[in-house]
């Protein structure tokens, strides 16, 4: 529903770009690519797709200590559009891009039918260390990895102090019992007021499931089990309907919407449970809020606990049917994980690495738009704390953009429950995966 | 509403001045080969831009693709699923609804305006015709971000007007939906129309008034005897247009669900919006493929009986 996720992921990512000091000083630290730069080597141009404009960012220094290797980065489009142009190119035989951008979701997508690089071969495994472990996981399928993690949505709750505070409340809903108590307080400031809205965000509510333990894609091969029955799913579903049954969630406004963006500025929606991107997001979108906004961990289902979710992020491969896989690499490494990731995290970008994560400069850094809150250390908390184990099914790009035509009857009429919604489109998944040549259930 | 599309009559058959006279064999060979370098332009683009892609699009649908497996040739398995569909029928059915009561009302209001501009009784008619037809010039995309903003109940204008009534009404509910689209189309055509009528009106021989000014026929007996007839003709194009275009509707459904809550928009809206779901997120392009050949079909069979009918009605004249 909605402007999808990559247009979300796009703006989290495309922050002013004015960082070539801290560029140069990254581009000196990638000692692996001098050792690989051997004079006698051919000049080869390798081409990049990328709907993340910080990937640019680490361009000229990958260039000055490989000067062996161009690279031209492309936007071919965000999400579907890439993808599509993806698959055409690889049909085609032609125009295959080197290194291609891929939201975590859409990783075992191509990964299965055979059309990435194992990245096995590059001793990707010598990384792994460096990431953060959800995000990793969401690279491997089938145990190999396809992809390098560029940038992350660690699910976090962006409360509005003011409002919460005007509900009688000075701290942030720790649980979801709290929450529910929190949501009821809200709405009892009036009628347009909300803890936050929901017409059907299947990346919200899998997020919920995610982080209440419920694991309903299991992915093997081509065998995908699904079930929505699991303890955790039932859990954080029932939690959920009861939010929405009890009127507690605004069902009337669409996230992303010019309404939403009115409701985030007047302080009438109090939370919004999303992935850490929505930090560079929410300044835009409600410019009137400045100060009012802070930032935590998701509620625990327990008190006590830390367990996280992510919402979003993507990824870098590299397709089978490339041309320059040994060069692709190397840029792949230098701006996800060498010396170019300073100057994309510079110019905006929210990498899974701990060494960003873990850095006294990114915990440090006071958010003027969240009351001078140190935003960066929140996140990165959220973003060590993600449940492993998540996998999403290689024909999840369908299968979300069909869910909105199940859940929107419920959310207009109230009639049926989510419950049913999560079975039927089980069924649809069932039905379109083994028509793809899957085996489901 | 796509207008790229033309509304070719049937050339008229004239006969040719040299028809009967006595030819040698070379200058027929000439004629020929004259004809054909006349032809041929034509003939390349024509062949270019309509008959291959025809033909791939046919070729295509004969295939379904499989993220394991590839492409399979399926035969016409595609067509089969898709009389079956529950969903391309529900879009199907849902445009001819759209086409039966949304086009009539268009197409009257249309007439209207183009006659009362013709009779002279508006002042700044050029200004009239002008912002009448306005509305043709916006595209699509804005026009229904537009419109969603002024029939938005949370803060639009339908919003505040709800507030002032006391009413509760929600023109993007999923009843309601289709309504409020019909409003955004018949805004954004309504001049054209107009403006095809009008220039049918403007080709009537004056003479003609003037006949029924001396015979006495008053404001009324001119519409009724002489201006409602001229328009037969282009009422016939206008109707065809009109057809084709709301059959493939797909931009106000595309955009809408992105800007209100539950619209009632899904994914199978239209037969337009289905396809391309179908292609760009199912890679289905096969089963696309089959869909886009049964609609173009279905339009073609629709606006060639409208033709046929409106041509007999106008030479019973």
């Amino acid at each position: 529903m909605g402007l999808s996720r990559k247009v979300r992921l796009l703006s989290a990512v495309l922050v002013p770009m004015l960082a070539l000091a801290a560029c140069s000083g990254g581009g000196g630290g990638s000692s692996d690519g001098d050792a690989a730069g051997g004079g006698g080597e051919e000049q080869v141009k390798i081409t990049v797709w990328s709907w993340d404009g910080t990937v640019a960012q680490a361009v000229p220094g990958f260039e000055a200590a490989n000067p062996n290797i161009k690279v031209e980065v492309v936007n071919a489009g965000s999400s579907q559009d890439e993808y599509q142009a993806l698959d055409n190119a690889i049909q085609a035989g032609s125009g295959v891009p080197d290194l291609v951008m891929f939201e975590y979701f859409a990783v075992p997508y191509f990964a299965i039918p055979g059309k990435l690089a194992d990245l096995g071969e590059f001793g990707v495994e010598n990384f792994k260390q460096d990431y953060v472990e959800a995000a990793w996981n969401d690279v491997t399928v089938n145990g190999k990895v396809y992809a390098l993690p560029s940038d992350y949505g660690p699910s976090a709750m962006f409360y509005n102090a003011a409002t919460l505070k005007k509900a009688g409340m000075n701290k942030p809903p720790a649980t979801w019992d709290e929450y529910y108590e929190a949501a009821k307080k809200v709405r009892a400031l009036g009628d347009d007021h909300y803890i936050a809205q929901d017409t059907g965000d299947l990346f919200f509510l899998l997020s919920l499931i995610w982080q209440a333990g419920g694991r309903p894609f299991k992915v093997d091969g081509n065998k995908v089990h699904i079930d929505f029955t699991d303890a955790g799913t039932t859990k954080a579903v029932s939690f959920w309907q009861k939010m929405l049954d009890e009127d507690l969630v605004n069902t009337k406004i669409t996230g992303w919407s010019d309404d939403w963006n009115r409701a985030l500025n007047d302080g009438t929606l109090a939370t919004q449970t999303m992935g850490g991107w929505l930090t560079s997001t929410l300044p835009e979108r409600a410019p009137q809020a400045a100060g009012d906004f802070r930032v935590a961990l998701m509620p625990q289902w327990q008190q006590g606990e830390k367990v996280g979710a992510a919402n979003g992020g993507s990824s870098f491969g590299i397709p089978a049917a490339a041309e320059h896989k040994e060069a692709a690499f190397k840029f792949l490494e230098h701006f996800t994980h060498g010396g170019g990731l300073a100057s994309r995290v510079a110019a905006g970008a929210f990498v899974p690495n701990m060494s960003v994560l873990e850095s006294e400069a990114f915990q440090s850094k006071a958010n003027e738009y969240f009351g001078d809150q140190k935003v960066g250390a929140v996140l990165a908390e959220a973003s060590e704390i993600v449940g492993s184990g998540w996998q999403y099914p290689p024909f999840f790009e369908w299968a979300r953009s069909i869910y909105g035509d199940i859940a929107s009857p419920f959310y207009t009429t109230g009639k049926g429950s989510l419950a049913e919604i999560l079975e039927q489109w089980r069924q649809r998944c069932i039905q379109y995966g083994n028509e793809q040549g899957f085996e489901v259930d | 509403m796509d207008l790229a599309r033309r509304f070719d009559a049937d050339p008229p058959a004239t006969a040719s001045p040299d028809a009967k006279r006595p030819q040698t064999a070379t200058r027929k060979h000439r004629r020929t080969r004259i004809a054909l370098a006349f032809i041929a332009p034509f003939g390349t683009l024509f062949a270019l831009v309509f008959i291959v892609p025809i033909l791939y699009a046919a070729y295509l649908s004969l295939f379904q693709q499989k993220l394991i497996g590839g492409d399979t040739f399926v035969g016409f398995a595609n067509y089969g699923k898709l009389f079956r569909d529950p969903q391309f029928w529900d879009g199907v059915g849902r445009v001819f609804r759209f086409t039966l009561i949304q086009v009539p009302i268009m197409l009257i209001f249309a007439m209207a305006l183009a006659l009362a501009l013709d009779g002279m009784r508006v002042h700044g008619a050029k200004f009239m015709r002008m912002t009448i037809f306005l509305p043709y010039a916006v595209p699509a995309i804005v026009s229904t971000l537009m419109w969603g903003f002024l029939l938005g109940v949370k803060y639009g204008l339908f919003g505040s007007l709800n507030d002032a009534l006391g009413t509760d009404l929600d023109p993007f509910a999923p009843g309601t939906t289709l309504i409020s689209i019909g409003l955004m189309v018949t805004w954004a055509f309504t001049g054209f129309n107009m403006l095809i009528f009008y220039a049918a009106l403007k080709a009537v021989p004056r003479e003609l008034y003037e006949a029924a000014a001396i015979d006495g026929a008053n404001e009324f007996q001119v519409v009724r005897a002489i201006k409602v007839p001229a328009l037969r003709g282009s009422l016939v194009v206008t109707t065809i247009f009109s057809i084709i275009g709301t059959f493939q509707m797909f931009n106000e459904p595309q955009i809408l669900p992105s800007m209100v809550a539950g619209s009632g928009v899904t994914t199978f809206y239209t037969p337009n919006l289905y396809a391309y779901h179908l292609a760009f997120t199912g890679s289905q392009q096969g089963y696309a493929a089959a869909l886009a050949l049964v609609m173009a079909a279905i339009t073609i069979a629709v606006a060639y009986a409208v033709q046929i009918r409106g041509l007999r009605n106008a030479s019973d004249q």
